[in-house]
């Protein structure tokens, strides 16, 4: 925060000329991508194209080989202190939910913010509360997460994240381990914050959710976003083969 | 491993048994019944002809000074055993932080350390406790120089225990923790050594046993622990099977007990883990 860059505008995440390997493998190949405030991207692409990698590399749960991540405009921490106070503004939900085993699901959710922000317990809880009760999960606040469905975990969750009043939110495939029923009620959370002005990375299959809340479609393959577009464009009208090929695919499904 | 990972993996390999194999299993239990009543008798009939059962050899059993005695040594085997258990366990924890840390120096120099520990016979560590620290002018009482190498005997095992249930915890639980801005450390303490623990409880608990017995080589050091004293009654009575028969059956016991508790603590957390809405 050197430069006075106050009125200027700023995305919220941008990749430049972002690089990846593991091993000979590129995973990441040359991305570049801007994601502007209150923007919800939709991410897209066959197993192993690089999704997962590339919204873990924008917190640094995966590092880079070379190519620049800014949030915000500044360049994303290494390590240290620095890195956990942009991790903490950088809201993640995983397909495994993730939610701490040994907790119940209200101390989940003041996990953060009691002890990454230092609010005071009681404040924490009463915010907490209000977060389930967004989600749908008031009930469930005393019990263990394996106590929970699915659903509700990932609902859970998705409030831990709001707990940190990110100013993005990352989503891998956050309803591809549930069971079908319980896909709509994550959904409607996630199509309620998108709504309410959320920045969203979404890695998901789901076209019916692209196609109401998100700004731009990303396809990816082999390590590249080969293309993107308005959700209309993308799925009306792909343009490559490639993409053509994987919405038949996921269509037949 | 855990707890609850044994608990659920009983419930899934052995479902209730049906009549049939209830019948099984209550002709098993008669047979093997019969075969250790066997085995008991053919040990006192042994004891019988060998003269063992004479009454000179069990009639100071019959004195309370020789259980006054017997319980004195009882104590010492108690507070070597917990002192050193609870030395053990810190050591251990700290040894696996140190295994686990990200400065190279320190995992390397950590597991030297516990290398060191699981692999020296806690007989060594004693005799250097005894023999060798002395000679650099070090005044120790007895009751540390069998406890502390017992400590640091069962120290490295118990920092693989505790390594094995950090690892036991599922990396989408650090990746979660350090997503909300935790630190490294704050992950460690308030997300997986919480859970680590709770999966090696029963193990740790049993790992108690391994001290217990390693107690017994108090007599090194000349501290008065139960079979120190047992051999004291020895002398005195000239009766060693009876009093070895003894103090036998009170290890047995004793080990009995805490294997008892590491089952019981198993199935509470495990419940406690796995309890359903
Ligand atoms: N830690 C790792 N070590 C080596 N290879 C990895 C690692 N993580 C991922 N990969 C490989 O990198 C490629 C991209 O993985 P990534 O998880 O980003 O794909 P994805 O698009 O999210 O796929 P999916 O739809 O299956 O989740 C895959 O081929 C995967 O096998
Ligand atoms: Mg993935």
């Amino acid at each position: 925060m050197s430069e006075p860059i106050i009125e200027e505008h700023v995305p919220m995440v941008e990749y430049r000329h972002v690089h990846k390997h593991y091993g000979s493998l590129h995973v990441l190949n040359d991305i570049n991508l801007t994601v502007e405030p209150g923007e919800v991207i939709v991410v897209i692409g066959p197993s192993g194209s690089g999704k997962s990698t590339l919204i873990r590399t924008a917190n640094r749960l995966e590092t880079i080989d070379a190519g620049e991540i800014l949030i915000e405009g500044l360049p994303l921490p290494e390590e240290g202190k620095q890195l956990a106070r942009v991790r903490a503004e950088v809201g993640m939900v995983f397909q495994s939910f993730n939610l701490f085993a040994h907790k119940t699901v209200l101390d989940n959710v003041i996990m953060g913010p009691v002890s990454v922000l230092g609010v005071n317990k009681k404040e924490a809880e009463e915010e907490a509360a209000a977060l389930l009760r967004r989600v749908g999960v008031e009930e469930q606040a005393h019990k263990v997460p394996a106590q929970l469905s699915g659903g509700q975990q990932q609902r859970v969750a998705i409030a831990r994240s709001l707990a940190m009043h990110p100013k993005v939110m990352l989503f891998d495939e956050p309803t591809s381990a549930l069971d079908p029923e319980m896909i709509n009620e994550v959904l409607d959370v996630m199509v309620e914050l998108a709504r309410g002005g959320m920045t969203m990375v979404v890695v998901t299959h789901e076209m019916n959710f692209a196609k109401r809340v998100s700004n731009r479609v990303l396809f990816m393959a082999d390590g590249q976003i080969i293309e993107e577009g308005t959700p209309e464009q993308f799925f009306d009208n792909p343009q490559t083969d490639r993409a053509r090929d994987f919405l038949e695919s996921i269509k037949t499904h | 491993m855990s707890a609850s990972a044994g608990i659920s993996m009983r419930d899934a390999l052995y479902e209730q048994p049906g009549p049939k194999m209830r019948r099984r299993i209550r002709i098993g239990t008669a047979i093997a019944l019969v075969l250790v009543a066997i085995f008991v008798l053919g040990i006192i009939r042994q004891f019988y002809v060998t003269g063992q059962l004479d009454a000179k050899y069990w009639a100071f059993f019959l004195q309370p000074t020789t259980w006054t005695y017997l319980a004195n040594g009882f104590w010492g085997t108690v507070k070597v055993s917990v002192v050193a258990g609870a030395i053990s366990l810190a050591l251990g924890l700290v040894f696996m932080l140190g295994r686990t840390s990200s400065f190279a120096w320190l995992r390397g120099l950590s597991r030297a350390f516990i290398d060191f520990f699981r692999g020296v016979p806690s007989l060594l560590l004693i005799y250097f406790f005894f023999l060798v620290i002395p000679q650099y002018g070090i005044k120790m009482s007895s009751f540390w120089m069998i406890t502390l190498p017992v400590a640091l005997s069962a120290s490295g095992v118990l920092a693989e225990v505790f390594r094995a249930g950090v690892n036991a915890v599922p990396k989408g639980q650090t990746e979660a923790a350090i997503s909300i801005g935790l630190s490294k450390m704050q992950t460690m303490f308030k997300i997986v050594l919480p859970q680590a623990i709770r999966f090696v409880i029963p193990t740790l608990i049993s790992q108690l046993v391994i001290v217990v017995k390693d107690t017994t080589l108090a007599y090194v050091v000349s501290y008065p622990d139960m079979l120190q004293n047992a051999r004291v009654l020895i002398t005195n009575y000239d009766a060693l099977v009876s009093t070895y028969f003894v103090v036998a059956i009170i290890y047995i016991l004793l080990n009995y007990l805490i294997n008892q508790a590491s089952i019981a603590v198993s199935r509470r957390t495990g419940v406690k883990i796995l309890r359903p809405a």
